[in-house]
Formats: C-alpha cells, structure tokens, sequence
C-alpha cells in the first residue's frame, strides 16, 4: 500500500495529466474546410476594381497592403514594418523582408511602385482612386523601402493606407495574366487563390509560404445563397459553416442556441434619413428638429432591426478615428410634444385633415427610398412615415429600384425633401465622410452632400483636417464639425450598422471586425 | 417543309435584330447607367467620364448598336461592362443549368399537367376535378419563394434527404424543378380539362361513339389530337416563361442560371451582357415558336403551313 | 337550357360567384369592414400572431393583417382584372388578325410577338414606370402588356384550326363575310377557353404585381396589395409564417373563386353542351 503523500503526488499527477489532456483538446486543429455562405457573388476579385463587400470578403485574405487596421481599428504595420513621415507630402516606409508573393516572386519596393501606378495611374484607374485623395505615387528607394508622396499634406494618409483595398499585387502575375488577373489575383496573404465558379462558389487555400502565421483551416468556400431563408437552413443542416447577412429576425434565438455562435460588433456604417436643407419647408432649422424629435430611434432598433444595429449617436460611427457622440438621444429624444411645439412655433397649424398647413401650403414631404440597398432601408422609411403622420406630416414616399433612386440622388437638382441613404467611411477617417457629406463644394455630382448643407465654418474645419498630420490637431477639428452639425442636423441617423456573423460551434477562433470588409480567417480553426 | 423551316430561320434574323434593338434603347431610357451604379460612392464626374470613353459607353445610341450588331455577326457577343468578361463566357457558364432545369420542369409540368387535366375532363366536377383544382390552384397563387422555402424546410432541414441548395447533382435539381414546374402545372392541367372537354363533345367524337367504338379509342385518337393544339400552344409559351421566369426559382435555390444573370444585369444597367442573354432566348423562342407551329401541321393536316 | 341556367345549376360555379362577391364588397366597403386602420403601426406588437387582438396577427410593422388583406382586395381586383382584360383584348386583336389574315399579315405579328416575348419581362416593367411612373395602374398595364403575346398565340392557334373546318369552309364558300364568320363561328369557340386562361392568368398577374411592388414599381407605401405583403413576408418566413402565408392564402381564394366561375363560364357557353348534360 503506498503512503498518503505518495497518494497525493499521485493524484497530482493524474489530475495534471487529465488537464493537460482536457487543455490539448481545445487547443488548435489544423485542416478542414470552411464553408460560408453570402449572398452575392463578386464582380471582380481585382481590388481595383472592386471596392463592395462580396469581392473585398474574398481578397482581403490574399493580398495585404502596407498598414491594416486590427479589429480595436488601431494601425498596425503589415507588409511595412516601419514608417518615418519625412515632409507634410512624403511618408518613408520600411518593408518586411523575405515575402513572397503566391507564384513565388518576392515582394519588394518595386511591387509597391507597380500597385500604386497600377491603381492611381492606370487606364482605367482604381475604383478607388478618388477617395484616396490626394495619393500621388510611390518612389523606389531601395529593395526594401519606399516613399509614399502626396499632391497636398494628406492627414487622412495612414488610415488609407491601412485599407481594405490597398492589397499589394504581384507585378509579374499582374503582366502574365492580364485581364484575367481580376479572376484570379496573387498577393502576399495568408489564403492563395484556387478557383471561381461563377455565380455558385469562389475558393482560396492556405499559402504555406505564407510570412507570418499560417492560416489553420486548409481551405475556405465562398459560397453564393441569394435566399436568406436558405442561407439560415444551409446553417442548420450545416451545409454551411458560416453565414455572412444572416436573417436579423432569427438572432435572438439563436443567440441562445448552444448549437450556434452570434459574432457581432458595432460597425462603421451609418445609416439615415437625409434632408434636403435647400428645400423649403426643411429650410428652417425648427422643421428639421422638430422631424428628429418625431422619430422613436428606439422602437425602429428593437423592433425592425431587432438587435442587429446599433444606436446612430451621431453621424459618424465609433470606431472612426474623428468621431464624436453627438449625444443625439439626449439633444432630440423621441418626444411627439416637442416636434409639435417646434411646428408651430415655425407657424405650422393643424389643418382640417391632421395634417399641418402654413399658408395654405400642406406639410407634404417628398421621400424617396430603395428597397434592400441598406438592411431595412424600405422599412424604416415606412415605419417613420408613420411616425411623422403622428405629428401631422405628410411624408409621400416612392420606392423605387435602387439605379433610380441613385441616379436623382446624384443628380443635381434634387426634386425630392428626403432620402434614405447610408454611408460607410471607407478608411475609418472622419475626413472621408465629413468632407464629402457636408463641405458646401460636394453637392452632387461632384460629392457626397445630398443634403446641400452649406456652412462656412464647416468647410474651413474640414479643410483644415484634411491637410493637417497632426491627428491630435485633427480630432479636435472635426469634433467642431459635429457639434455645429447636432445643432443644424440635416440628417435623421437612424442606426449604426453591427457587423454580424452567425457559425456554427465548432467554427472557432474567429473575430469579426467592425468594418465589414476586413473579414479576416486566417486565425480560424475547425473543432469538428 | 424544308423552305419553311429555313423562310422561318431567316425572318428569326429581323426578330434578333429588333430585340437587341429595343432592349439597348429601353436601357438607355432607363435612369441611372452602367458606369455611375458600377463607380457607386466613387463616381466622380471625372471618374465617370474616364471610365466611359475607356468603355466607349459614350458614342451616340445609333453607332453604339450598329458596332454592336456588326460584332455580333462576326461572332463576338463583347465583354460584360460590370466584369469586363466575355459575355459568351458569361452565357456559357450559366446555360447549361437553366437549360436543365428548364427541361425538367417542362417535363413534369406537362407529365403531371396533362395526365391531371385528362382526368379531370374524363370525370368533371368529380371529387378528383375539384381536388386537382384546387391543389393545383394552390401551386399557381402561392409565390415561388413560398412554395420553394417551404419544400426546403421539409426536404433539406427535417428529412434530410435532399440539398438545400446550388447545382451539381440530380438531387439538387429535384426541388428547383419542382418548384419552378408547380405554376405551369396548375396552367396545363386547367387548360388540358377544357380542351378535352371541348374535342370530347365534337361532332366526330359523338358519331365514333354511336358507332360503338371504345371509349379508349375515341378517347386517345381524336380526343387527344385535337385537343393537343391549344395544349401545344400553352406549352411552348410554358417553356418561354419556364426559362424566363426562373429568376425566383434560381434565387430561392441558388441555381446559377441565367436568370439571376439577366436580373442583376439589368439592375446594373450592364446592356452588353443582357443583350446577349436576350439574344439567346430570342433565338430560343424563335426555335420553339417553329417546332409549336410545325406541330400544328403534323398534327392537323387541315391547319397547312402558315407563317 | 339557356346559357344562364346551365350555370345556375353548377354548384362549383355558384359558389365561385359567391367568393367573388364577397371580394368586391371587400374591395368597396373597405373601410368599413376592417377591424383596425391599415397603416397604424405599432412596432411593439410586430408579427403578432393570429387571435386575439389581430385576428389574423399583425405584420412586420404591427399593422393587422386582415385589415390589410381587406384593403388589398382593392389592388388585387384591379390588378386581375385589368390586366387581363388588357391581355385578352391585345390578344384577341392581334391573334385573330394574325390567324384569320394569313400572309405578311401574319408574319409581322408574330415576328412582334416574338420580340416582345424575349424582351426580359422585368425591363419592360422598368420601362414603362420609367415613363409613366410607379403605382399600381401603372404596373397592371405592364402585366397587361406581358400577357398579350401568350393570348395571341393562344388565339391565332385556335383560330388557325377553326379557320379549316368544314362549316367554316362552306360558309365561306357561301360569301359570308369575314366579320360575320368570326363572330358567328370561330369566337364562339375560342372564348371558353380564353376564360379558362385569363382567369388563370390571374393568379400570375397578382404575383407579378407582387415582384414589381417589392421592387417599388408598384404600390407605394403604406398602400397595402396582397402582392407586396407576400414579398415583404419573405424575410420572416421562417419566424412568423403567417405573414406571408395569409394573404398569400387570400391570392388562392380570389384566383379559385375566377378560375370557379370561368370554368363554369366556359360549360355555360359552350356551344355544343346544347342537349348534352
């Protein structure tokens, strides 16, 4: 019979053994197959060519650009391991050695130079290229660093960099396969390309030369389910792995559902009711507030997007460098007394049918909305139609095929009061959004200001920020911006976007991140 | 036989000719264009006008079609705006599965139409007519989504015996072929019912039977050929709005047909690609149209060639 | 037995005019029928289940359903029956026209038909709200337009056959003139089946209604039309069947009550049933 302690130092060692065991068992696996499902097919694999979700899912895990943005939206070096900002237009960076390109080619300063004239110099040029501002080129220096140059002092630049587009390519692969490149493009990342079905499924495999660590599942589908009632059975059977859009009506059950993991994170994509300032009647101030105050914000999240977006506090989302919580739900709160009181103190009086009347004009607004653009864009247009009959507004709402409502919203004049749009800021810098929505020279169709707002103090801050390095300097400015935009609101921001992605259980180590197209896999793994 | 076969082929190309035509100047009526809804949040004025010369989207409508129709006849169906693929390529990677799924739910639309609209005629008003009725009723007013969603939860997620969706085997085909097929059969089976009716109380009919013929043979020889005619009818046009009309079908199941294609082609504005894919049904509906009015004379050597 | 009395006598004809009827009072005492306003939301109680309060449940927008199917009878009436009174009358022109005439006559139409069957259905839609705008006139005269060149070929066939038969032949050969023998002989034998079509036809036209309303061609909200609650329903399909399902269910009652009585149309007419059951 063994003495106690021996007894003890047994069962020690049993239990370590146990846990070691238990511990090996949630460690890692390699291999496997990921299967996701989405609901439309890319048009191009080519980032200069495609800037949509359904091509950037599919590339941003095979090319990389010389900055990223993790998932906390930090800056953090990728292909370049360094930089030095050598004058307000020039930024030197120093890049990683011993790369390789998928067909073998190392990646080096010149492949830098390559990408860049490709897409800012190309004929025709990137997608891209007008909201990389004022990008000029790249200069070789030697293999392994190159300058970046601007046309003006760019404060934006870093986070342009760091975008989801700005994947290095393979300058032979580029030459060799000439159109068919946007096919079958070759890059630096962690996943090579492998093959395209049109319109049924896109598939990329683990690159084992790859720089860093090696993805873990072997291969990832990409497949196409238009259907999002199908796209949720695929789930259930597990005919797919992962649902990219998942169907928000289904979300609280299978939040609870052991079976399934709900991955979500607030977004970077606003969306929202505009209005014309130009307009009359919304060119009184007290009209567009007293529209804010009839808006219940909060029956529309828990009701129609039901959890799958967040609060608009504001017109920028968290997560984008610049952003300020305009505290909307304090400074307008749903409050159907207040929008009446601010109607009529801007002489709107009950007519003999409910709805107001000045001067023997109705309060009778033109709205025009698409359907499916934005997740319930056609639905929350309906639901704060309603809410503004409450209050005695007439909203006359046509819904019409998106290429219509794109083209009046990009036309000049704009024959109608509102809009439902939605804006996502690109390179998660205040500037590409502020700029473009609301400096007084961006009215369409030169910019993004539908709502020809024109404030002067507004245009000097943004110009200011654009040109200036100096980023706590910039913060400061556009958080001007937003306190002069809560005062004169010429938007009613409805939700910010989440991102979600529902997997099943034993799809594990993945993390979404806040902008939609950085859907990063190469830390997933297959516990099956 | 031959000539008209052959007078027929030639007037199909007028037909090609004026489709093209109609639908490049339909698209240019519509609101927004290809470049500005491809560009999206990038469409810059001067990104627009680039991409357009680059594309040579901004030469006038007239010497747009006539470069169009003279490529055509060498061959080249031009490269989609969206992709910058060839559109052969295009419609060749999506034929094949309409043209399947097509056959199969023209095969059992007119299997399961003709064989239930025949009963129905042979016992009207019976419990059987009524149940067929409204049966397939319910298959023709419940959308396709409905229908489609609903043979998924029951086939794919509870039994388990078939995909839930994509193309690949015989087993994918089965629930977008039947669901695609259950309006036509609702369309064959009723009209089927009143054709026979029809052929059944026709003089000729009556004399076979008096003088004593079976009712299986009055029924098969006369019945039947007579009523094909109208039934032919309905089914070559079935045909046309099984190949058109698959969009739903194909959304529902993820069936990369030619459907979608033609759907997203046109919401983009992209009129090369829809051009060809119009082309393509054109030519197709020219073909069944012949073979329909072919029948017509074999058939009914009364009717004669027409056309 | 007049045409009238072989129709009182089928059971399942009578009942279809009796749906029928209960349609069109829906469609015009409307307002006062429904339980609830149509497009009163009460986002809170969304996709309530049938009983209770909304005895058929309530929509994604807490709107009551039967409410809403009672108001959508309106569209669903005008987009049947209009469009394909549009089809058969477009058809009827052009396929007798073609059938009867023969030669380049012939040619032509059908080489037009032709060109407007390959025509993708969903650009002529975007087509003619693109010039007359949206609404639901607008894309029932869309739907109409669609359904022509199946109407003519339905009715160029028949009367192509029509045209050769024996008596058609002898009263030509008498000097009857052209009008005279088609309405005498040849519509007659067209129209029951005509009937049958176009109440079947229907049934499409609703759904189609329904595509295009989803796309915003059609009805405009809040403006409630069965087609456009089976499309928004969609999305819930799995969660909350029943907002899909029921006006979904109100399309097949409308379309059975037509496809009813044109089937019992088509037995009262038939010229040949005289002195047969």
């Amino acid at each position: 019979m063994r003495s106690l302690p021996a007894r003890i130092v047994g069962g020690v060692l049993v239990l370590g053994l146990v846990a070691s065991l238990v511990g090996a068992a949630t460690a890692q696996k390699r291999g496997g197959t990921l299967t996701i499902v989405r609901p439309t097919d890319p048009v191009s694999l080519d980032p200069n060519l495609e800037t949509t979700a359904p091509g950037a899912w599919v590339y941003f895990n095979m090319l990389e650009g010389l900055l990223t943005l993790d998932d906390k939206m930090q800056v953090k070096p990728a292909l370049a391991t360094s930089y030095e900002v050598l004058s307000p237009t020039k930024v030197r960076f120093k890049l990683r050695p011993n790369v390789k390109f998928h067909d073998g080619t190392p990646f080096n300063a010149e492949a830098v130079k390559f990408t860049f004239d490709r897409a800012l110099k190309g004929s025709p040029p990137a997608r891209w290229a007008s909201l990389a501002g004022s990008l000029d080129r790249a200069e070789v220096v030697d293999g392994l660093t190159v300058d970046v140059v601007t046309k003006e002092p760019y404060g934006p630049i870093l986070r342009t960099l760091a975008m989801y587009c700005m994947g290095i390519v393979s300058p032979t692969a580029v030459q060799k396969l000439g159109q068919d490149f946007s096919r079958a493009p070759v890059g630096t990342g962690p996943f090579k390309f492998v093959e395209w079905k049109t319109n049924t499924h896109v598939i990329i495999e683990r690159f084992n030369d790859y720089w860093g660590d090696k993805a873990l599942v072997d291969r990832v589908i990409f497949k196409v389910v238009p259907e999002e009632g199908a796209r949720m059975i695929a789930l259930q059977t597990g005919d797919a792995d992962m649902v990219l859009i998942p169907s928000p009506a289904q979300l609280p059950a299978l939040r609870k559902d052991p079976k399934f993991t709900v991955h979500e994170t607030t977004g970077i994509r606003v969306v929202f009711a505009g209005f014309h300032a130009g307009m009359a009647p919304l060119d009184d101030v007290r009209v567009r507030q007293a529209l804010l105050h009839a808006v219940d914000r909060k029956a529309i999240l828990d009701n129609i997007m039901e959890g799958s977006a967040g609060p608009a506090l504001g017109v920028l989302a968290p997560g984008v460098f610049g952003y300020k919580d305009m505290q909307l739900d304090k400074v307008y709160p749903f409050d159907r007394a207040r929008a009446k009181a601010l109607l009529a103190q801007a002489g709107w009086t009950p007519g003999p049918d409910g709805i107001l009347v000045k001067g023997g004009q109705r309060l009778s607004l033109s709205w025009l909305a698409a359907r499916g653009r934005y997740p319930k864009d056609g639905e929350i247009t309906e639901a704060i139609q309603a809410m503004f009959k409450e209050v005695g507004v007439e909203a006359k709402v046509q819904v019409l095929e998106w290429g219509a409502v794109f083209q009046q919203v990009r036309g000049n004049p704009l024959n109608h009061h509102m809009f439902t749009l939605g804006w996502v800021t690109s390179n998660a810098d205040a500037d590409y959004s502020l700029y473009a929505l609301f400096h007084s020279k961006q009215v369409p169709p030169a910019g993004w200001n539908t709502s020809r707002y024109a404030n002067a103090r507004v245009d000097t801050l943004v110009e200011q920020a654009r040109r200036s390095l100096n980023q706590t300097e910039r913060e400061k400015l556009y958080g001007e911006v937003q306190d002069i935009l809560a005062k004169e609101m010429v938007w009613i921001p409805v939700y910010t976007t989440k991102e979600i992605v529902v997997s099943r259980t034993g799809v594990k180590g993945f993390h979404v991140h806040p902008v939609e197209y950085n859907l990063a896999l190469w830390k997933t793994w297959l516990d099956r | 036989m031959l000539t008209f076969v052959v007078r027929r082929l030639l007037l199909a190309v007028p037909v090609l000719l004026g489709v093209v035509f109609v639908v490049m100047l339909t698209i240019d009526l519509l609101p927004g264009d290809a470049v500005t809804l491809m560009l999206g949040e990038h469409a810059t004025p001067d990104a627009v006008a680039r991409l357009r010369d680059h594309l040579g989207l901004d030469k006038p409508f007239l010497v747009r079609y006539l470069d169009y129709v003279g490529r055509v006849a060498r061959g080249d169906l031009g490269r989609s705006i969206q992709q910058n693929r060839p559109v052969g390529t295009e419609l060749a990677d999506a034929w094949p599965a309409t043209l399947q799924l097509t056959v199969a739910a023209l095969l059992i639309a007119t299997g399961v139409g003709i064989a239930a609209g025949v009963a129905s005629a042979v016992w009207p008003n019976s419990l059987f007519d009524a149940l067929a009725r409204l049966g397939s009723l319910f298959g023709l007013s419940m959308p396709i989504f409905w229908t489609g969603l609903v043979l998924i939860v029951v086939f794919a997620l509870w039994l388990n015996w078939l995909p839930v969706g994509g193309a690949g085997s015989l087993s994918h085909l089965v629930l977008p072929a039947v669901t695609l097929a259950l309006p036509s059969v609702a369309m064959v089976a009723r009209m089927t019912r009143s054709a026979v009716l029809e052929v059944l109380r026709e003089d000729y009919v009556r004399t076979a039977r008096a003088k004593g013929v079976a009712e299986r043979w009055v029924l098969g020889r006369h019945a039947l050929r007579n009523a094909f005619i109208p039934i032919l009818t309905l089914l070559g046009l079935q045909s046309g709005q099984l190949m058109g009309g698959a969009v739903l079908t194909e959304t529902v199941f993820a069936w990369p047909g030619l459907g979608r294609l033609m759907v997203k082609a046109i919401f983009a504005r992209d009129y090369v690609l829809l051009q060809g894919a119009v082309l393509l049904f054109a030519l197709a509906f020219v073909v069944i149209n012949l073979l329909v009015d072919l029948s017509y004379g074999l058939l009914d050597p009364r009717v004669g060639r027409q056309g | 037995m007049d045409a009238w009395g072989r129709f009182r006598r089928n059971r399942l004809a009578l009942l279809g005019l009796a749906l029928v009827a209960v349609l069109a009072t829906s469609a015009v005492l409307a307002p006062w029928l429904s339980p609830h306003d149509p497009a009163r939301q009460s986002l809170i109680e969304k996709r309530a289940k049938p009983g209770g309060k909304y005895v058929l449940g309530a929509d994604e927008f807490g709107r009551d359903i039967l409410s809403r199917v009672i108001y959508g009878s309106r569209v669903a009436l005008l987009v049947g029956l209009l469009s394909a009174a549009i089809a058969v009358a477009g058809g009827l022109v052009l396929g007798t026209l073609a059938g009867f005439a023969g030669g380049w006559l012939d040619a032509v139409v059908m080489r037009a038909i032709e060109i407007l069957l390959a025509f993708p259905y969903l650009l002529l839609a975007l087509a003619i709200v693109a010039v007359l705008g949206p609404g639901a006139l607008n894309t029932t005269i869309a739907v109409g337009i669609w359904g022509v060149p199946a109407v003519t070929r339905i009715v160029r066939g028949a009367v192509l056959t029509l045209r050769e038969t024996e008596y058609v032949g002898a009263a030509r050969a008498l000097g009857a003139p052209a009008v005279a023998l088609l309405r005498r002989h040849i519509l007659p034998n067209i129209v029951p089946g005509l009937i049958v079509y176009a109440t079947l036809f229907m049934a499409n036209a609703i759904l189609l209604e329904a595509a295009l309303s989803f796309l915003g061609l059609g009805v405009q909200p809040p403006t409630a039309s069965w087609g456009l609650m089976v499309s928004t329903g969609r999305d819930v399909l799995l969660v909350a069947p029943h907002v899909a399902t029921v006006p979904g269910l109100a399309i097949m009652v409308a379309v059975l009550a037509f496809n009813l009585v044109g089937d019992g149309l088509r037995d009262a007419l038939d010229p040949r049933l005289r002195g047969s059951g």
